[in-house]
């Protein structure tokens, strides 16, 4: 399989890591947790999302984990679930990525672009 | 059933893609099926997963792409060349289906371009016969139709051997093709300018790769046409052996000729007067005047009285000169010129008006065409428009006027050349091929209610 362009890094990938990044989960958990961290703006779809699952895996920043049931808590069909973990290069990347997106956030305030003392 | 129709568009995605993830991107359907109710929710979860769709499908395939470009294409074992799958999995049988369905098509379409090289004369002249006394284009189709008709097998297996010209051949219909054009047309300087044009361009090559005996004959006719513009010279392609020598009617034939006849009425097959007056007569060919006259006479009588003539042809197939001539004698009150591209012009093309007794000569005539309105019946619609004595009705007619001479070149050759100088008062160009614009342009079928129409207003307005 070729390997995906993850160069730059594109915000689906990006939000994934991010999701990933308080604890594992499995596809429609990822879904569901980028759709909060983003207030709905962004709603991955199937194809999308797994199509940036398998770039991911294939960079080695997401690792699957083994099927399993479904934690409590979580909306439950019973149905067995692969689940998926941010690897320590994930964490690398997406700590990278958001310190770049700082350094941007702080040239558009510069700027005047942006108001406000957030970041 | 929402499901279902998820899972098809599922299947759009390459197999790596559904064989890995393909539940699992059920299963996340399902979840917001089952989590997002309501109906602006279950609006925005298919908007969601159509747009969703439109962007990561052509992600997936461009992933694809490299796969295919890199993959070595000949991994052969002992210089044997081995087939590599793209997909690791067997076939679905739908897949299968509209690839057969896709091919199929393909094939049928390719098999219908190759017999319908284009538009060419020969196809209408080769469809209808034509009773003519002289050994006339037409006439001898006629006959290559009925010999086809009954021993098609021979001739297929014929064509099959003539479809493939070579050059030799090429040449030899070319010489044979010019000779005739040099002795026979009607001004030796253009025939013989004709028959050069012929030679040379089979020297310069111009008429390599014509395989197709048809699309032969139309290309040199075109080159003969380039020379002169005379519509009337033909080269024509027969799939079935043209006969020998163009043979006249036998004794037999024309004994079988009287009793059709006499059954269809000489192809009057209605006459009548309709309301308001208006005389009707639909004739479906010009019969021959040595049989019919009587027939014809009496047709003609019978609306004799009417107030106007509408003379339905849209069926008519053509026929023998002579009956045009005697048809259009009784709508002149003197006798008129009928310009005809087959007959030198002698006394034979004024009409014998007026006729004793005749009470049409004055009445407002209607001819109602359609495509098939063929040959004598575009002689008789082409004049009397010309002449400004009737109104064409419908649509533009066929188109033959086969004024030429046939001379055969070999079993599937002939040219015809026109060997009469005909004079044409009116225009520079007949029929020929172009056929007769209607003056009223109407759907064929609507050709008579229209004529009708106007013959009434015509006849309010007196």
């Amino acid at each position: 399989m070729p390997k995906r362009k993850l160069d730059p890094l594109p915000s689906s990938a990006f939000q994934i890591l991010l999701a990933l990044a308080g604890e594992d989960l499995h596809g429609y958990g990822i879904m569901r947790q980028v759709a909060e961290q983003t207030e709905g703006r962004m709603r991955l779809g199937p194809g999308t999302l797994y199509s940036s699952i398998q770039t991911l895996l294939e960079a080695k920043l997401i690792e699957e984990l083994e099927e399993r049931e479904e934690r409590e808590g979580e909306s439950s069909s019973g149905a067995r679930r692969r689940y998926y973990r941010l690897t320590g290069a994930g964490r690398k990347l997406a700590r990278s990525e958001a310190e770049r997106l700082a350094d941007l956030l702080r040239v558009a305030r510069a700027k005047k672009i942006l108001r406000g003392d957030y970041v | 059933m929402f499901e279902k129709i998820y899972s098809l568009l599922l299947r759009l995605y390459p197999s790596s893609f559904r064989e890995k993830y393909g539940d699992e991107a059920l299963q996340l359907f399902r979840d917001r099926v089952r989590d997002e109710t309501g109906s602006w929710p279950s609006v925005r979860l298919w908007f969601d997963l159509l747009l969703d769709l439109a962007v990561s499908l052509p992600q997936e395939y461009l992933y694809l792409r490299p796969e295919l470009v890199g993959a070595r294409p000949l991994r052969s074992a002992n210089g044997v060349p081995s087939f590599c799958f793209l997909e690791s999995e067997p076939l679905r049988p739908a897949a299968l289906l509209f690839g057969g369905l896709m091919s199929s098509m393909a094939i049928l379409t390719f098999s219908i371009l190759l017999s319908h090289p284009g538009r060419h004369a020969g196809t209408a002249a080769a469809t209808v016969g034509q009773i003519d006394g002289e050994s006339r284009i037409s006439q001898s189709q006629s006959q290559q139709s009925d010999s086809s008709n009954t021993e098609s097998e021979p001739n297929r297996r014929e064509l099959g051997a003539i479809a493939r010209m070579d050059a030799a051949e090429r040449r030899r219909v070319v010489n044979s093709a010019a000779t005739i054009l040099g002795k026979y047309y009607v001004e030796p300087e253009n025939g013989q300018r004709m028959a050069e044009a012929l030679v040379a361009h089979e020297k310069r090559g111009d008429d390599d790769g014509g395989t197709n005996g048809t699309a032969f004959a139309a290309l040199l006719t075109r080159q003969i046409r380039e020379v002169n513009r005379d519509r009337h010279v033909t080269v024509e392609y027969s799939e079935a052996v043209l006969p020998e020598r163009p043979v006249g009617p036998t004794a037999e034939e024309m004994t079988r000729y009287r009793e059709m006849m006499k059954e269809q009425n000489c192809t009057f097959e209605d006459v009548r007067v309709h309301a308001d007056n208006i005389g009707y007569l639909k004739l479906n060919s010009f019969p021959d005047v040595s049989v019919c006259r009587e027939t014809a006479e009496q047709a003609i009588a019978s609306v004799n009285e009417a107030s106007a003539i509408i003379f339905d042809l849209r069926e008519n197939r053509g026929g023998d000169p002579a009956m045009v001539m005697l048809v259009a004698a009784y709508l002149f009150d003197h006798p008129e010129y009928m310009y005809n591209p087959r007959e030198n012009t002698t006394e034979q093309n004024w009409t014998h008006s007026p006729v004793p007794g005749s009470k049409l000569a004055d009445k407002p005539v209607y001819i109602l065409t359609s495509p098939s309105t063929f040959s004598a019946a575009e002689h008789f619609c082409y004049d009397l428009k010309m002449l400004r004595r009737a109104l064409i009705v419908g649509e533009t007619t066929a188109g033959a006027a086969h004024s030429g001479v046939w001379h055969r070149i070999d079993d599937h050759f002939g040219v015809g050349v026109p060997e009469k100088k005909a004079i044409n008062p009116f225009s520079t160009a007949d029929w020929a091929e172009v056929g007769v614009e209607p003056d009223v342009k109407v759907n064929a079928d609507e050709a008579l209610k229209v004529a009708e129409e106007l013959a009434n207003k015509k006849l309010r307005q007196k």
